[in-house]
């Protein structure tokens, strides 16, 4: 074939992504702006959904992504909330402060677990970060200064000095919940853009193959861990600033901060950003659904997930992806060839412009 | 002068089949080297030993010199073996073009822009330009193999190793096939394949090794390799007498 002077350049945008784009920054305008006019019920709703998409991001990352099937991320979710606590009480640090500090306690720990944990593959791996989990729980029912079994509580003058006023307290937490999220959500997306995303998205599809075309499987799964511990140490910290009390029970709960997790990710779709985020709506949509119900809830939610796995594994998104072809946060890279005037078109979403 | 790729006495068990045999073999920088033998005769096994996704029970494997028994398989790519896959093992959810630029990035040690140029051109090449942008799981069999040697080519190799992959080929595909690994060992990529079409093969390898049984049965000249009598009634079935 030749194409001697042909032009080609490499696209990274789609249109959805575009309108999308417009479509989110409005309602992110609408988002940060509710504490001015919505109710207090409805931020602590939201800053809760917050928190679950931020989880789901990261799940999917670790699941999605890198094939990392944990079962153990509530380990780093109960060390990010005891983190906070020991920050804000023993150290001063203000508890907004805190939460990246958080997120950086996690991230220590995940470095010596992983070292454990990687030496275990598939469904071992997924056992073994379960027990992790819980050695970090009965470890920390055994630290009498962390209140032992029982936990302990921030005290009111710790929940003082996060701002004057109640109302600031829960606007400054409501706002962090969305700055979580939404950084959440650029970070796995910007990290799928970049050259480590071309690796990650190889290794999802063949492990065999990425290696043999000097990919370091190995290096990028061990960093891919480290960073959604970090993030999830993060929503720790966040989740127990507005439980305002943690234990180990709760900290370190499997159903709250990973099985919830999983299935946000498996309905919404696994292995896509967009899939997380439905998967969010879903899940809070039911929950509303079957409040009245007690312990239907959890069995419905189950069979739910059940049902998906067996029909539709690629979740909500990737039914509706497959049957309209819409992205709205595109990491493809796609090769177009231009003809001469073409090149004249401005476009400054899509990137690396290169004549031939 | 030091070979490009040496194994000296390798072997490789599974379980209670030996796969690989106190085998040995050299191919020098530059060289372009045939291998034939019948099904399960630990051919792809050989490849898998020199890529790193298979480790030897015994012996050592050598790339310009250096030992690399131990070394991890991203490591050897990057050291400039490429290989191609019986199976194709495309990524399936990324288009072609980005099944190139993984090589290309990783196995080439470069940043993403610095490839598009390459990868580009590496399409051309191969014939797979219209199918850039084809999520790589829609292809079809020719196509995947053809992208696993697109895949491997924008690693940059100094050796390439192609494992069948002119099975299954029309007469004109074939030829077109054989074009295209010629024009990769003019610009200076050594060469091994595996291969049971035999015509292809000798149109491009100047030398052939026979494996039998996880053993080198037979070496050299390819016309005079399968000239032979042993080759002969192994390879082809024909009785000796």
């Amino acid at each position: 074939m030749s194409e001697g002077a042909a032009t080609y350049r490499v696209a990274r945008g789609t249109r959805a992504s575009r309108y999308g784009a417009l479509v989110a920054i409005a309602g992110l305008a609408v988002l940060i702006s509710l504490p001015f006019w919505g109710g207090r019920a409805d931020m602590r709703t939201i800053v809760e959904i917050a928190y679950y998409l931020a989880l789901a991001q990261l799940w999917n990352l670790l699941a999605g992504y890198a094939g990392l099937v944990s079962v153990g991320q509530q380990a780093f979710l109960g060390l990010g909330g005891y983190a906070l606590f020991v920050f804000a009480m023993n150290a001063g640090v203000h508890p907004i402060a805190a939460i990246p500090l958080a997120g950086i306690a996690a991230a220590l720990f995940a470095v010596p677990t992983a070292f454990i944990v990687f030496r275990l593959r598939g469904a071992y791996f997924a056992i073994g970060t379960w027990v992790v989990a819980e050695v970090y729980m009965l470890s920390f029912a055994q630290v009498s200064a962390l209140g032992g079994g029982s936990g302990m509580s921030l005290p009111a003058a710790v929940v003082k000095g996060i701002a004057a006023g109640r109302m600031w307290r829960e606007t400054a937490i409501y706002w962090t919940g969305i700055a979580i999220a939404v950084g959440a959500i650029a970070l796995v997306y910007l990290l799928l853009r970049s050259r480590h995303g071309l690796a990650l998205t190889a290794i999802r599809d063949s492990e065999e193959a990425s290696s043999s075309l000097g990919v370091d499987n190995f290096r990028t799964k061990i960093w891919v861990y480290i960073v959604a511990a970090f993030g999830t140490g993060m929503v720790g910290a966040l989740v127990f600033l507005t439980k305002l009390r943690i234990s180990p029970e709760a900290g370190f709960n499997v159903v709250d901060w990973t099985a919830n997790v999983i299935f946000i990710v498996v309905i919404g779709g696994i292995g896509t950003i967009e899939g997380p985020i439905v998967g969010v709506i879903v899940f809070f949509v039911l929950r509303e659904l079957l409040a009245d119900f007690g312990s239907w809830y959890l069995i419905v939610l189950g069979g739910i997930a059940v049902l998906m796995m067996l029909r539709a594994p690629q979740g909500v998104w990737g039914l509706i992806a497959e049957r309209f072809d819409i992205r709205f946060f595109p990491v493809q890279r796609r090769l177009v060839f231009d003809p001469a005037s073409f090149r004249f078109v401005a476009d400054d979403r899509e990137e690396d412009k290169r004549d031939r | 002068m030091t070979a490009l790729i040496a194994l000296e006495g390798v072997s490789k068990s599974f379980g209670s089949v030996r796969a690989t045999d106190q085998f040995s073999m050299e191919l020098e920088d530059g060289e372009a080297l045939g291998v034939i033998g019948p099904n399960g005769a630990g051919k792809s096994t050989m490849f898998n030993i020199i890529t790193g996704a298979v480790r030897p029970n015994a012996g050592r494997v050598l790339f310009a010199g250096r030992d690399i028994t131990r070394a991890p398989a991203h490591e050897r790519c990057r050291m400039g073996i490429g290989r191609s896959y019986q199976i194709p093992h495309p990524f399936a959810n990324m288009t072609v073009f980005e099944n190139l630029l993984v090589g290309a990035a990783f196995g080439g040690n470069r940043s993403e822009a610095a490839c598009y140029e390459d990868c580009h051109e590496i399409l051309g090449r191969t014939g797979l330009l219209e199918k850039a942008n084809a999520l790589a799981g829609a292809l079809t069999l020719l196509e995947r193999k053809r992208l696993e040697m697109a895949r491997a080519l924008a690693t940059r190799p100094r050796v390439l190793l192609l494992d069948e992959i002119a099975g299954g080929l029309t007469e004109h595909e074939c030829v077109a096939l054989v074009e295209t690994i010629k024009t990769i060992h003019r610009t200076g990529v050594s060469i091994v394949w595996i291969e049971h079409v035999v015509h292809a093969l000798l149109s491009v390898v100047s030398r052939l090794i026979v494996i039998n049984f996880g053993q080198k049965l037979a070496e050299g000249d390819p016309h005079q390799v399968m000239a032979s009598a042993e080759v002969q009634e192994v390879y082809m079935g024909i009785s000796a007498e």
